[in-house]
């Protein structure tokens, strides 16, 4: 019966039934290492709050692919805020640089537009945008807003400083002639310059428009200007009117400068009105010191060379006289001035700037003043004017609180009242007394001299009264009768007259005689001697035949 | 007190008929069969198919077993994750019978058969109704484990709305179903005449 036993094997041999547990451990030994594999990196985001963020639900995505999950989503030690761990995926690496953003997206709305209307749906996730930076990074301070400009998009980005925020919001767009060609990215105060800056980007291929001479001013709203020639409406595209907006380009006469760089600084001016005004960016300060009234001077009155407007007042720097503790003994006020190359169109560069200083600092060498002129008779509005004087001092160069003091000299009713007295001066000094003496003294030799005149015109009168005088017309009467007389005795009538018209006809036919003669002698001068000449016979008509 | 066995007559029992024949036959004379005294290499089998379906059973809990896209959005369940999502919403009775079905059921017949394998070759003696006992409850509760691969297969069935929702069965639901499917391959494996025949000659 013991054969009939079952036969039992106990670890005898190999079955191959193992074969399918041993499968299945290498299979998943090889699963586990592939996953291990391909893990990608494990970061951490910081945001302000944790609003529509879900560990295990929230994606990260680039360009709509999902290249991420939130894993956790956790306090900060400080409990200021928020730390997202998220797994990316292996391939997402390379999007993990220094300057990679990230940012939440959920349903925003906003004046200009609406995104994320599909995660209101779907729910919130994180955006990437992948940096263009060297470094590789795990840890990231996501942005509470979302960046209007992917960061490796072309174009080029600015700086505007302002010193009024105005209308403007970030996403407002940035015309040029009115085309979109860029927006305003995002508002900061700086507190210590007190000023708006806003960061602009301006895409490509319209970044080739920003030069060096580019203004750039706000166009937001509406502009009515009524004048004489009507009432001028002037507006920028309807998105500008409704939202605000940035408008650029370059001021007529300014040269086109060159190109600008990323990070340039702009000065955002309030209205076109106002940069027309004061459209150019470089400029050198002077101050002018004055010692007559400047009522009438204000600041942005304009600084004129014979003429030609040059610059502007910026300021009467009253505070600095006082501050520096000139003011007490009636010394001349200073004003500030800036002159400013532009003006003259040779162009608006730093450069030009340094030349027009030196030129305007050896000018003074050559006789250069400012002075004050009015500009406006009624109003008295004064401005200030640089001209070239040949009878100055020369003035030895000085500063004032850091700035270039330009000599002046004083004109308008200042000057004239030094003219007058002047003049008065002058009459003062001229030697009245002894022209006075010299006067009596001559007007004593003519006293004597008319005394004589008198004198010569008695003995005149004793010779006419004389009686031999009196007669003497008598005297030409009868003279003159006795010529009448003899005159008479030569009439026509009178025998004597006669006679000698006689003569006087005899002497006519003698002439004409001799005029005949004379006449003779010139056609024929021979006549004398020959004869006149014979005419021929006549011959008849019928002897010839 | 053993008790009698065909083996002790020399007669062996046709797997698949059950006709008894005697030992000496190869083959069945009814159905034609093969004829063995017992299963052959039963515990090695087993025991291999039960170290299959506990590699298995580790991603089946891991890994997500059903994916549902909500708008878009697609949420990772694992069972457990599963489980405890269904107590917070308050649906307790369900919680229950996938914890049951999915953890509970396949572990326990895990857990059953691995204790099986070791009453039959083990150095220590127990009771013939404990080992039984054992048995019953490894073929009751087997037959139930293949619910929770069933409620993904019904659901992914069932919600598919495209764009709204859409339920899409995991890696896990595959490994759970061949830790279901290997453990019931092990349990046939298992020839429970073995246990007895292991104590019996133990008790001599």
């Amino acid at each position: 019966m013991s054969d009939l036993k079952p036969d039992i094997k106990k670890g005898r041999g190999f079955n191959p039934i193992w074969i399918v547990p041993i499968v299945a451990v290498v299979v998943g030994i090889y699963m586990v290492i592939h996953t291990k594999m391909n893990e990608g990196p494990q970061i951490t985001i910081s945001f302000d709050t944790a609003e529509s963020l879900e560990a295990g639900k929230t994606k990260i995505r680039f360009r709509d692919v999902d290249i991420g999950m939130v894993e956790d989503v956790t306090l900060t030690d400080s409990m200021s805020g928020i730390i997202v761990t998220a797994k990316m995926t292996k391939n997402a690496e390379p999007l993990l640089r220094e300057d990679t953003r990230f940012w939440v997206v959920r349903a925003r709305v906003g004046a200009g537009s609406v995104t994320g209307l599909g995660t209101l749906l779907s729910g919130a996730y994180i955006q990437l945008d992948p940096g263009v930076g060297k470094t590789e990074e795990r840890r990231f301070v996501g942005l509470e807003e979302p960046p209007l400009t992917p960061a490796d998009a072309p174009g080029v980005r600015l700086v505007l400083h302002s010193e009024h925020a105005g209308s403007l919001n970030a996403g407002d767009v940035i015309v040029y002639n009115g085309f979109k060609v860029g927006r305003i990215e995002g508002i900061t105060f700086d507190s210590q310059k007190k000023e708006v800056l806003y960061d602009a980007f301006i895409d490509a291929p319209y970044d080739d428009l920003v030069t060096t001479s580019t203004r750039f001013w706000n166009t937001s709203g509406i502009t009515v200007t009524a004048s004489a020639s009507g009432v001028e409406v002037q507006t920028s595209s309807m998105e500008t009117i409704l939202l605000g907006g940035v408008a650029f380009g370059t001021i007529p006469g300014i040269p086109p400068g060159d190109k600008v760089s990323s990070g340039a600084s702009f000065k955002l001016n309030r209205s076109y009105s106002e940069l027309a005004q004061d459209p150019f960016r470089y400029r050198s300060y002077f101050v002018v010191e004055f010692s007559q009234s400047l009522r009438g001077l204000k600041s942005g009155a304009p600084v004129e060379y014979r003429g030609i407007q040059i610059g502007r007042v910026d300021r009467i720097m009253v505070q600095e006289l006082v501050r520096s503790g000139l003011a007490g003994g009636g010394s001349a006020i200073p004003v500030l001035i800036y002159l400013e190359p532009g003006r003259l169109g040779a162009g608006d560069t730093r450069e030009l700037v340094q030349q027009m200083s030196s030129n305007v600092e050896n000018g003074v060498a050559q006789g250069l003043r400012a002075s004050l002129q009015t500009g406006n008779l009624i109003t008295g509005q004064l401005y200030v004017s640089f001209d070239f004087y040949d009878d100055v001092e020369p003035v030895a160069p000085q500063e004032f609180d850091g700035y270039t003091v330009l000599p002046t000299i004083p004109t308008g009713l200042g000057q004239l009242e030094k003219q007058v007295g002047d003049l008065l001066d002058k009459v003062n000094a001229l030697p009245l007394d002894s022209l006075l003496v010299s006067a009596d003294s001559s007007l004593q030799t003519l006293d004597g001299t008319l005394a004589s005149l008198t004198g010569t015109l008695d003995s005149l009168q004793t010779i006419l009264d004389e009686e031999s005088t009196q007669l003497m017309p008598d005297e030409i009467n009868k003279t003159l009768s006795e010529i009448r007389q003899a005159v008479s005795a030569l009439a026509p009538d009178s025998e004597s007259g006669q006679s000698l018209n006689e003569a006087i006809l005899e002497l006519n036919r003698t002439l004409r005689n001799l005029e005949q003669f004379t006449r003779t002698l010139s056609a024929k001068p021979n006549s004398l001697i020959f004869s006149s000449d014979v005419p021929a016979d006549t011959i008849p008509e019928a002897s010839a035949q | 007190m053993p008790s009698e066995r065909a083996i002790d007559r020399n007669l062996v029992s046709c797997h698949l008929c059950q006709k008894l024949s005697d030992a000496s036959l190869h083959t069945c004379p009814r159905c034609g069969e093969d004829l063995h005294l017992r299963k052959s290499n039963s515990v090695q089998r087993t025991l291999a198919l039960l170290i299959t379906a506990s590699v298995l059973y580790i991603p089946a809990n891991l890994l997500p077993i059903m994916v549902t896209d909500q708008f878009g959005t697609a949420t990772n369940s694992t069972i457990l994750g599963g489980v405890v999502l269904l107590i917070d919403m308050g649906s307790i009775p369900i919680a229950a019978i996938i914890f049951i079905a999915s953890v509970m059921v396949p572990l326990g017949k895990l857990l059953a058969l691995f204790y099986l394998c070791y009453l039959a070759s083990s150095a220590k003696p127990i009771g013939a109704r404990q080992s039984t006992l054992m048995y019953r409850i490894t073929e009751l509760i087997g037959k139930w484990s293949m619910v929770d691969v069933f409620v993904v297969a019904i659901l992914v069935a069932l919600v598919h709305l495209t764009g709204l929702l859409v339920i899409l069965p995991g890696a896990a639901a595959v490994a759970f179903a061949g830790v279901v499917m290997v453990t019931i391959v092990a349990a046939e494996s298992f020839d429970p005449r073995i246990i007895w025949d292991h104590q019996e000659s133990l008790n001599e």
